[in-house]
């Protein structure tokens, strides 16, 4: 019983704040971690990326193996990395880096170290931020409230099949699609088929959690040529189990539902403005005056919303 | 019956339900505005409770009803009038997943459409819903009806026991081990009556009456049609 939320603002703005508030309406869903995915202003040059280390005391060592790495790949730092330690065991870092001569190898490397240091974001745009925790504890650590943007995700996890970490929060990664994000609430039954399958054409998984799949496999469904569109109405016959995702890219925001609808999903739709959660309550902690809610209640429920051109001013 | 009126707003839900309780014991009726779709509103009402929710309502509103007339302005999120055992109410808009589920008795009136599941596992009483049924709709329901004005969305009555799914209009499939019958004209009688009394007796009804078929209710594991309707 995770929650989750989506939201695209009309211009640019907090969205954040707005994030903040959708899943701390919905912590009671679950509060073992919260997670968020912030769309800011595109890089023009090089990509914004977040990482977790996992040992304070081999911070500087870790980081320098990590630079080395980027650097035999052509790339380097563009910005000082910035480190929050503040955590019990481990830390949070966030960089600007320019772009690999090669992605795939690139991250690949890097994922050499990944026992210590893991590369939980990466993209033009995209920053996931994602922590223990509820919603509030985690915005308060990592100043999310602050983030500002135009669209972005949210999920509040109640664990299940994986571990209480960081590193198994949601959002996701589309490991290694700059840009893509997953959050997820239900349980996806042939999570270790599609797993081997997908793994047998060269994706890594960082983790045991089915919803990172999901994101590798709708944007690995996208690199051989469907649409979002076409691909979000793949899954609901290729995937097994009961889920409603909501994935997102710098275009935009789509969202999967299965055949058996278990899992809800509530929006507001107003102007090229989106509010999604789980729960109306939550969608009207950011509209709150009474409107027109769509519950996309039904089996085998497929939407796409795109940010507005007003972006393009951001 | 002086009417009570009671913010929700941010407050908290348990503060909210005391205050109902205590207006509803001093024999007023109650208005619960600002509800911002807040959940477990008006749960466990008494007999003889009057009680509206302006605006939209959260899940399982109305929940253990225990003889209130409870109405939602707007629309309902899941559950509502979950487990009820008597008493009414009514939705003026949309009603989400599973209206009505497990209920034992009472009316449940949903002026618009539903959502999947409705009456799923209902025990009694009856759900009157003007708009169309969700998917899945009377799943496992043991007894009562529900009364479908604008037609039923795909696996109707899926899985059904005793219970009765009335529609009028398009189902778009049938659930596993369900039937269409011809209702008795003493059945039709009693639906139409009911609803004469929600004003809703101005057409020509021409109804699918909904039941079970019976075969999953003593089911032979051997009976490899049986596994197929599954």
């Amino acid at each position: 019983m995770c929650g989750i939320a989506g939201r695209i603002l009309r211009g640019y703005g907090a969205v954040g704040n707005d994030l903040v508030e959708l899943m701390d309406a919905q912590a009671h869903r679950g509060a073992d971690s919260t997670g968020f995915a912030v769309y800011s202003k595109l890089c023009e040059t090089g990509y914004k990326l977040r990482l977790m280390g996992f040992s304070r005391a081999h911070l500087d060592s870790d980081l320098d193996e990590f630079a080395h790495i980027l650097r035999a790949h052509g790339a380097d730092y563009l910005s000082e990395p910035v480190i929050d330690d503040s955590g019990d065991r481990h830390y949070a870092v966030r960089m600007l880096i320019s772009e690999p001569a090669d992605l795939v190898r690139w991250i690949d490397d890097a994922d050499l170290i990944a026992d210590r240091i893991e590369v939980q974001s990466l993209g033009k745009s995209l920053e996931i931020i994602k922590d223990v925790g509820d919603a509030r504890a985690v915005a308060d650590k990592h100043g999310v409230r602050e983030m500002m943007g135009t669209h972005g995700l949210g999920h509040a996890r109640l664990a299940t099949e994986s571990s209480v970490l960081p590193t198994a929060s949601h959002p996701f990664w589309a490991r290694p699609f700059p840009d893509v994000a997953i959050v997820h609430n239900g349980q996806i039954t042939d999570y270790y088929s599609w797993r081997k399958r997908l793994q047998q054409q060269g994706y890594r998984f960082m983790t045991q959690n089915d919803s990172e799949l999901i994101a590798v496999w709708v944007s690995d469904q996208m690199s051989k040529g469907l649409s979002r569109e076409a691909a979000l109405d793949k899954s609901i016959d290729a995937i097994d189990g009961v889920f409603t995702f909501m994935i997102s890219d710098t275009q935009g925001i789509g969202f999967a539902k299965d055949r058996f609808a278990m899992k809800p999903l509530v929006t507001v739709e107003d102007g090229g403005e989106l509010a999604a959660a789980t729960e109306e309550q939550a969608v009207r902690r950011v509209v709150r005056d009474e409107c027109h809610v769509i519950n996309y209640d039904g089996p085998s429920l497929t939407r796409t919303w795109t940010v507005g051109p007003q972006r393009a001013a951001a | 019956m002086s009417e009570v009126v009671i913010t929700v707003g941010d407050r908290s839900i348990r503060t909210i339900n005391q205050e109902i309780q205590a207006a509803v014991a001093d024999g007023h009726a109650v208005c619960v505005k600002e509800t911002l779709s807040r959940h477990n509103l008006g749960i466990g009402l008494p007999a003889g409770a009057r009680v509206r929710f302006e605006g939209s309502v959260g899940y399982y509103c109305g929940g253990l009803n225990s003889g209130a007339t409870i109405e939602i302005g707007r629309d309902a999120g899941w559950g509502t009038g979950e487990a009820m055992a008597s008493g009414h109410i009514t939705v003026n808009g949309y009603s989400g997943m599973s209206v009505g589920a497990s209920m034992l008795g009472g009316t449940i009136h949903v002026k618009g459409d539903c959502g999947p599941r409705c009456g799923v596992a209902m025990k009694g009483g009856d759900i009157i819903v003007e708009g169309k049924l969700g998917y899945q709709s009377g799943f496992m329901a043991h007894a009562g009806r529900i009364i479908a004005l604008g037609g039923a969305g795909t696996s109707c009555a899926d899985a059904l026991w005793e219970g009765q799914v009335w529609v009028l209009g398009d189902i778009e499939s049938l659930g596993v081990d369900t039937q269409v019958v011809e209702p008795e004209p003493e059945e039709a009688a009693s639906v139409e009556q009911l609803l004469a009394g929600y004003g809703l007796d101005d057409s020509a009804h021409d109804w699918r009456k909904v039941i079970s078929s019976q075969r999953l209710w003593y089911f032979e594991s051997r009976d490899a049609n049986a596994w197929l309707m599954i």
